[in-house]
């Protein structure tokens, strides 16, 4: 028997209930798929009296497709998400995010709202509590120290969620409800870049819907991890890119794995008004291992995640600039 | 420790009615090996790392070490034990043997019931989608070699 | 052994297992699947200290607690315990120092884990901490603490063995090349969990044992010391078990704990370790650095080897001595090398201790060797195939440390190899970015010299026939999922001349079958096949012996195929079976029990110097193999394309069992080469999940093409070798050398992961810039490096 703490579980069918529960229970926890959250309650990471599970209410559980974008439930799975028509044929980069997660199992019951609030994670983090304790716990979670930057204030734990940067390149909105209702933000606003506190949701909020605008630019997903399937990922890249002739008309460019959120690249408007080039790629390596800052949260060496988050982005980037750019060597 | 407060959750496990008394804080894993006896679904890790743990839930494949008892009220679970009908290997079972996609034979159940999960969807998959369809079950006996071949021969063969 | 009369009916037929049906029908009953109701939850506690003097340990609420029926420490164990008897160190529970953190320091049987978890807590602990050292070179410094007051510079064993002339050989070597290699530890990654169930019946005192291990026996003789109990009060029964690769070839400590907490408890106490525990429990490959020199002549001939190996084997004994051993001795037996050198030191290290696994101490040296042979056959100018057949061995020979080599079907390895991979035409020709490699490499059929001596045949195995008909092979190999039970019934049937399923296997069970040393070293084939044949041989000779009346002929002139005894030569109906079984027992005074054993002669067991029975076996298995890799350069990743393999087995009895083995075996050296490695944070275990510990997945393991080689081995059972370990090592070097074709960088650090491979790319550029500008300034001396 799995020793897991004496929760139970509140299955709400409507928002203003899941709220409420929420609001009865000061160490209840929201969940969806618990393909994160129960790895971790079973190594004693949080101790809550309740679970609110949010799967059965009906505004967060559907795909739509129309006039106004597309609308995803957050309690949609992700292999559910990966499948859908409107996604494959239109947003393959979100498609591609999708299907990089985990293994099919964990895609099953994995949702959208569980991977975009998905807890960060470090060595140092995910272990058992006998491992943490021997360490001496860390600054995320019962401990005062981060071992992985021992002499600073902050938690360096990097979010490992695959969809966000798929969504943040198409200017992804999100729905939170919470007690005061139901309100919309751009999805780069839930994040913080703070490895213990990095996604912004007051007690008793939650994800409802994200929603990407129609008419998306032309956009892709790469993920780096040591094997083909199962690994988070230790740099993802979403890169989307709009031409006009051969000029770059638009660019956005989302990374994950990198640092405590995920987060859209700043800068890229100086990359506009010309064709990709091998020059235009050296200059968006060169943005993206600025702006990135990958720690020893995993095992694969930090400076890896700076080179391979550079690298696939002017893969992307290459691949949707035009053809006469491909084959540039980082 | 206080204790959990159970309930009777009712669902449908290998094609017949079950109503077991379960706490919400019970895996579907402990539910089927400790309370039903069903050890054909194996433990292999501490949480989501091997797929070792595979069922189909409402018919498709996911891990019982991730799931709770509670999640399946009302649902349909299958193990590895109810795939033979009348005591015959299912197409899947038989291939795995004749074909030695098992060896040590831990992973084999989830990796059947992966497989089973699979061919119900597609039921003539490449090799890509084989592999993709397995991607979350760690084999450490056969290289996975032997795997991709027995579910190609089930999937080849007549049901 | 001579060829059996009749055709070949059972072996060397593709055989599904005859356990098979169990494994893919969930009924097949492992440690954990057993029924344990009654059974008390036993946990253990670690020591979360990397080395520290213990002061006390303080159980009194734990044992306190409701619902704790047994709490026990080092207190209630003072014998050590460990498979080789000249190294014995290690103790159940710590007594005195703890000197790895995972350590068991004391452990708890309560009425449920809750309770169970609780006793944990409420134990106290009270240390004083000592230096600890996470690497040989610390370890081995000169003011460092001793691990073990006995072993002065934590020196386990230091190894020292010269064959032949070597200093004569590297001085009529055309090219001498020196380098050093780095292989991370490893561990087994076996897909069960470590497990032990226990009943104790104290009214009795006797104890029974179900455990997931590779050796019943020794965990039988173990126990027995630890518990102070004559063996014939103990049980051990190896129910299924998933899986092993040597990490369970040893009595490991949460067997003998288990035994301690169900004698203490009077009762039955469950004990399942979760994944990071069996992590901790190890016995991997070990953390080894390889200096290597070779000579070689201008024809690609060797003429000497030095190698010098450092194993930094963690905290205690267990198999090291044999394990440094191996990496000596094992640089024999494979090439004609005229002289060799080998110095190795096994180092004490507060890590969890290693051990043996799959390729035990040969896979980290046959790395090294074969990737320094590679290079120097590119600095040479000779196809790396052109340099291996210069350096071919002829059988039968002895080799320089006192090796037996009876069979030897390399050559034939690599003419498949090299047809079938196209290496003609595509070595060196991919183009950027993708290669091809090549490495041999070879292993024993079993240690020829057990570990443990009693005077007794390395292998037992009793027949019965009773009044069914139906024979009972009993037989303490134990079937890890290797299929060694299916290879003894089809041995039994061959020479009895029946179908398959008219024998059925007991296995493993110390109340009923004979005893065996174990599933390690790839003895049971060799051994347990061996001592089959030589029962089913006992069985026959009274069946035929009951056959010759009826048949009017003599024994020597009846045979028995498809269970019809006739007249050699005649075609009559004959007579069946199940007839002669009826009169042989009659005969023989109801059921018949044949027992047919095996020992490997005393001229097979190895050199006469100190440690050279290490390495010795009655034969070899060879394999060559070819890897094609694809090299990412941007990302650093490594794609396996495809692997051609062939192994010479000697004979393979059941094909289908040999294929899976040698695939098994291949892959599993893909994951040493790509990704597998342990990891340590001031000696806590980073690695300690499927995630952490990157077993590779479906998706990134490639197609294995296959070539058996049958050499017929003329002690081997039909000829047979081993078939599950010999592959292995070859896969490492094979790759280096293919990512060396594809884009002109030699590595020399395991395992390949992106970031290395970045970082080493990364090293090119700057040395590559450096020699340019080097090299436009003008030169002092001659013309830049070369």
């Amino acid at each position: 028997m799995e020793l897991l703490p004496p929760f139970h579980v509140a299955t709400p069918a409507t928002i203003a209930a899941a709220v409420a529960a929420r609001q009865r229970q000061a160490t209840g926890r929201f969940i969806a798929g618990g393909t994160d959250l129960m790895v971790n309650l079973r190594h004693g990471l949080g101790d809550p009296a309740a679970l609110i599970d949010l799967r059965g209410i009906p505004e967060l559980q559907h795909v739509t497709a129309g006039p106004d974008g597309l609308v995803i439930g957050a309690a949609v799975t992700l292999a559910e998400l990966a499948e859908h028509p409107a996604v494959t044929s239109r947003y393959p980069a979100i498609a591609a995010a999708a299907t990089a997660v985990g293994a099919p199992a964990h895609r099953a019951a994995g949702t959208v709202g569980g991977n975009l609030c998905l807890d960060t994670r470090c060595i140092f983090y995910n272990r058992s509590a006998w491992w943490r304790e021997a360490n001496g716990f860390c600054l995320k979670y019962k401990g005062d120290t981060c071992h992985v930057a021992p002499t600073g204030k902050r938690c360096h734990a990097a979010f490992s969620g695959d969809l966000a940067p798929a969504l943040l390149v198409h200017a992804a909105e999100i729905d939170i409800a919470g007690p005061d209702g139901v309100r919309r933000q751009p999805l780069a606003a839930l994040y913080a870049e703070d490895g213990a506190a990095h996604v912004r949701l007051a007690a008793g909020e939650f994800l409802v819907r994200v929603v990407v605008p129609a008419d998306p630019w032309p956009a892709a997903y790469a993920k780096a991890r040591a094997r083909g399937a199962i690994d988070f990922p230790l740099a993802g890249v979403a890169v989307a890119l709009r031409r006009r002739g051969s000029d770059v008309d638009g660019l956005r460019v989302a990374l994950t794995g990198t640092n405590a959120r995920p987060f859209l690249l700043e800068g890229t408007d100086g990359l506009l008004g010309t064709p990709v080039s091998p020059a235009w790629l050296d200059r968006l390596g060169r943005l993206v291992q600025k702006q990135v800052s990958p720690m020893r949260t995993t095992l694969l060496a930090a400076q890896y995640r700076r080179r391979v988050a550079a690298a696939l982005a002017q893969r992307l980037a290459a691949t949707l600039g035009g053809a006469d750019a491909v084959g540039h060597a980082a | 420790m206080t204790q959990a407060a159970k309930q009777v959750r009712s669902f449908r496990l290998n094609g017949r009615a079950h109503d077991v008394l379960v706490a919400d804080n019970v895996l579907l894993l402990d539910t089927l090996r400790e309370a039903l006896g069903l050890t054909g679904t194996k433990r292999g890790c501490d949480g989501g790392e091997c797929g070792a743990c595979t069922v189909l839930i409402d018919g498709t494949p996911r891990l019982a070490c991730l799931t709770r008892t509670q999640e399946c009220d009302g649902h349909s679970v299958e193990t590895i034990e109810g795939l033979a009908e009348n005591g015959r290997m299912s197409r899947l079972q038989r291939a795995f043997h004749e074909r030695l996609g098992t060896q040590c034979g831990y992973c084999t159940p989830g990796m059947v019931m992966t497989a089973e999960g699979l061919l119900r969807r597609n039921p003539d998959p490449t090799e890509a989608e084989i592999r993709a369809a397995l991607a979350g079950n760690i084999c450490r006996c056969t290289g996975y070699v032997k795997i991709i071949e027995a579910v190609e021969d089930a999937a080849r063969g007549a049901p | 052994m001579t060829v059996m009369r009749n055709a070949r009916e059972v072996v060397g037929q593709p055989t599904p297992l005859i356990d098979g049906i169990e494994k893919v029908t969930g009924q097949a009953k492992y440690t954990a699947d057993l029924p344990s109701s009654g059974a008390l939850v036993g946990r253990i506690l670690r020591s979360p200290f990397s080395h520290a003097r213990i002061l006390a340990i303080d159980t009194s609420a734990a044992r306190a607690l409701p619902g704790v029926r047994a709490v026990v420490t080092g207190d209630d164990c003072a014998f050590t315990y460990g498979v080789l008897p000249i190294a014995m160190n290690e103790y159940p529970l710590a007594r005195e120092v703890v000197r790895y953190r995972g350590e068991p320091l004391a452990a708890v049987a309560a009425v449920d884990e809750a309770t169970a978890a609780e006793a944990m807590r409420l134990i106290r602990l009270e240390v004083e901490e000592l230096p600890a050292y996470y690497t040989a070179e610390a370890a081995r410094a000169p003011d460092a603490v001793l691990l073990h007051a006995n072993k002065p510079g934590n020196i386990e064993r230091a190894v020292h063995h010269r064959f032949g002339d070597v200093e004569a050989g590297f001085a009529a070597a055309d090219l001498v090349r020196e380098q050093v290699y780095h292989c991370a530890e490893i561990a087994h990654g076996q897909m069960e969990l470590n497990g032990a169930l226990v009943e104790y019946d104290t009214a009795r005192d006797q104890l029974t044992i179900w455990s997931t291990t590779q050796v019943p026996y020794y965990v039988h003789l173990m126990l027995s010391r630890c518990l102070a109990m004559d063996m014939s009060r103990i049980r051990v029964v190896k129910p299924f078990v998933g899986g092993g690769f040597g990490a369970r070839v040893e009595t490991l400590n949460f067997e003998i704990i288990t035994a301690l907490l169900a004698r203490a408890a009077g009762g039955k106490v469950r004990l399942l370790l979760s994944r990071e525990e069996t992590f901790l429990t190890h016995r991997g490959r070990p953390d080894t650095e390889v200096r290597l020199k070779l000579g070689m002549t201008r024809a690609g001939r060797l003429t000497a080897c030095a190698c010098e190996v450092v194993q930094r084997g963690g905290a205690y004994a267990g198999y090291g001595i044999v394990t440094i051993l191996y990496a000596g001795s094992l640089l024999h037996g494979l090439y004609d090398i005229p002289a060799i050198a080998y110095d190795g030191w096994r180092v004490y290290a507060n890590l969890p201790p290693c051990g043996a696994m799959r390729g035990h101490g040969s896979v980290d040296v046959r790395f090294a060797f074969e990737a320094l042979l590679d290079s120097m056959a590119e600095e040479a100018g000779l196809d790396p195939f052109t340099v291996r057949r210069q350096n071919l061995l002829s059988a039968p020979t002895e080799t320089q440390n006192g090796l037996r080599v009876e069979s030897y079907g390399l050559g034939e390895c690599l003419d498949w190899a090299e047809r079938a991979s196209g290496w003609a035409t595509r070595h060196g020709r991919l183009g950027p970015g993708r290669g091809l490699g090549m490495a041999c490499s070879h292993y024993v059929s079993g240690a020829a010299k057990p570990i443990h001596w009693t005077g007794e045949p390395h292998a037992v195995v009793h027949l019965r026939l009773d009044f069914d008909g139906g024979i009972t092979l009993l037989t303490g190999a134990a079937d890890i999922g290797q299929g060694s039970s299916t290879v003894m019934a089809q041995a039994a049937a061959e020479v009895l001349g029946i179908r398959l399923d008219r024998v059925r296997v007991v296995a493993a069970d110390s109340m009923l079958t004979p005893k065996d040393n174990g599933s390690y070293s790839s003895r049971v084939t060799f051994m347990v096949g061996n001592a089959t044949i030589d029962a089913a041989r006992a069985l026959r000779a009274q069946l035929l012996a009951a056959a010759a009346e009826p048949l009017g002929a003599p024994i020597e002139a009846i045979e028995c195929e498809h269970e019809t005894f006739r007249r050699i030569g005649d075609d009559g109906p004959g007579l069946p079976f199940a007839e002669v079984a009826r009169a042989a027992l009659a005969r023989e005074g109801g059921a018949i029990t044949a027992k047919g054993s095996f020992t490997c002669p005393v001229e097979f067991q190895g050199g006469k110097h100190k440690g050279g029975a290490v390495g010795s076996t009655m034969g070899f298995s060879y394999a060559a193999q070819v890897v094609e890799a694809a090299v990412d350069i941007d990302t650093g990743m490594v794609t396996v394309e495809q692997v051609w393999v062939a192994q010479d087995c000697g004979f393979a009895i059941n094909p289908l069992a040999v294929e899976g083995q040698i695939q098994g075996a291949v892959w599993m050296g893909m994951g040493q080469a790509i990704g597998e490695e342990t990891r340590y944070e001031r000696g806590l275990a980073l690695h300690g999940s499927l995630l952490d510990y990157r077993v590779p997945t479906i998706v990134e393991s490639p197609p294995i093409a296959l070539h058996i080689v049958e050499s017929i081995d003329p002690n081997g059972p039909f000829g047979a070798k081993e078939a599950s370990e010999g592959a292995l090592a070859g896969f490492l070097p094979a790759l280096v050398n293919a990512i060396a074709d594809a884009i002109g960088l030699r590595l020399d650090t395991l395992p390949v992961t992106p970031d290395r491979l970045l970082e080493a790319l990364a090293v090119r550029r700057r040395e590559q810039r450096l020699a340019r500008e080097l090299a436009r300034e003008p030169a002092h001396e001659q013309q830049g490096a070369a």
